[in-house]
């Protein structure tokens, strides 16, 4: 009943609130009775496949918690561009978005002692508002061409769920381009550096994190090529991408804080006050922009959140080695 | 898309589109006795109507929200189940909807 306690907390988070825990008690008590019904039926319990089977004909959290939301808000311009399933998740991540984003701006103005005016706050709060409506636009047309999507199974489902070879696809044309990119750089230093390279070069610093960030990108293009060929190996992505996202935060934050410059003024360049600005220019656009601290945060988050999903498949594993030593033993 | 699928689409929605008023009319008439949910949709399947749970509770809320249904959460075979029933209102109003059904069934007869 693991599984089912899963999806019904995956529901109840798209759930208005105030009425979130009899809802669930109900719809706990409809699909408890629903699957003694059917395996007292079979004669035994659910398979894999059978318990997938169940989940996915009663629906996605997502689709069953909007049934049972009255308000059906959206967001349209002329046309549909967050349907009425993400949009509450829409609202509470820009809520969230917006309040660290104001908040930094606050700190950071108050910490430089610059007067803290209107317009210091208008360019990342229209970027935050901008950025996630398209994204969750594109995840709203997603789910709209492509309808009975699974696309955040609960924890507990999702060993069961195979990967989408799709999914697959576009994650490994994406990183595949990226470490072809990172590739490149030592040979084509304008690809990280464009005009700049004129007068720059990569410091020795820079080759300290050019192996370890390229053997976590070959990394992710190989966890993309294993599921792709093997979707139901379901493990791989969790699995891989903890230990991924995990191990580039230690680097990341070395590359950030403990390292000197990444960049320095080319050989035969004379050190003017106008190069030297170049260098500290670029050295802060890598550091802080392009490698900066919202991959950091990115590869830490995730890396919990598979941490988190890679729990059902240890708690599987276990329990199936558990089995074996007991078979042994019998 | 062909038109054999364009007019299964059409057909479809159009059932639907026909069962729903009646479905409230069948849920009505289903909680003169009380009943919890699991049983109420199973005597529904048994009847010719079958519902899923994803149309079932959202619709009993609304009901329920409308004065039509009061409900009662109570012990059952060692579990927890919301009993549901009519409210006097939805009594009331379950009389006349059944008049308007059955004028409008007769009427519908005489056209067919």
């Amino acid at each position: 009943m693991d599984i089912l306690a899963s999806y019904l907390r995956a529901v109840k988070r798209c759930l208005p609130r105030a009425q979130s825990d009899d809802i669930i008690k109900e719809l706990s008590d409809e699909l408890r009775s629903q699957m003694e019904e059917q395996q007292s039926a079979l004669g035994r319990p659910f398979r894999d496949e059978e318990t997938m089977a169940f989940f996915k004909q009663h629906g996605d959290p997502m689709t069953v918690a909007r049934r049972y939301r009255q308000d059906h808000r959206s967001l349209s311009l002329g046309w549909e561009l967050i349907g009425p399933e993400l949009f509450p998740m829409y609202l509470i991540l820009l809520s969230f978005n917006l309040t660290l984003t104001i908040a930094a701006v606050l700190v950071v103005s108050l910490m430089m002692h610059l007067p803290v005016k209107l317009d210091a706050f208008l360019v990342p709060v229209l970027a935050q508002i901008i950025c996630l409506t398209v994204v969750f636009t594109i995840l709203n047309l997603i789910r709209r061409k492509f309808p009975q999507p699974w696309y955040y199974p609960p924890a507990e489902l999702a060993p069961m769920l195979p990967v989408s070879r799709w999914y697959s696809l576009v994650g490994l044309v994406m990183w595949a381009t990226v470490a072809v990119w990172w590739l490149a750089v030592p040979h084509f230093p304008q690809l990280i550096l464009g005009s700049g390279a004129s007068h720059l070069k990569l410091a020795p610093t820079w080759h300290r994190f050019y192996v370890p960030m390229l053997l976590l990108l070959l990394a992710s293009v190989s966890q993309r090529v294993l599921s792709l060929f093997h979707p139901t190996w379901t493990w791989v992505v969790p699995g891989m991408r903890t230990l991924i996202n995990g191990a580039s935060v230690p680097i990341l934050y070395g590359l950030m804080f403990k390292s000197q410059t990444l960049v320095a003024l080319a050989d035969g360049i004379q050190t003017t006050p106008e190069n030297q600005q170049l260098v500290e220019n670029f050295n802060g656009l890598i550091r802080w922009g392009i490698l900066g601290p919202w991959l950091w945060i990115y590869a830490g988050i995730s890396a919990v959140v598979y941490a988190w999903y890679s729990v059902p498949h240890l708690r599987r594993l276990i329990h199936r080695i558990r089995g074996q030593v007991r078979s042994r033993v019998a | 898309m062909s038109p054999g699928n364009s007019n299964h689409d059409l057909f479809e929605n159009l059932r639907l589109e026909l069962r729903r008023g009646s479905l409230i009319l069948a849920v009505m008439a289903s909680l003169q006795t009380e009943q919890y949910g699991y049983t109420l949709r199973k005597a529904l399947t048994d009847h010719g109507m079958p519902i899923d749970e994803g149309t079932l509770y959202p619709l009993l809320r609304r009901l329920e929200t409308q004065g039509l249904l009061v409900s009662e959460w109570r012990e059952q075979d060692k579990r927890n189940k919301r009993f549901y029933r009519l409210s006097e209102d939805g009594k009331a109003i379950f009389k006349q909807l059944l008049a308007e059904w059955q004028s409008m069934n007769s009427s519908l007869n005489g056209i067919l």
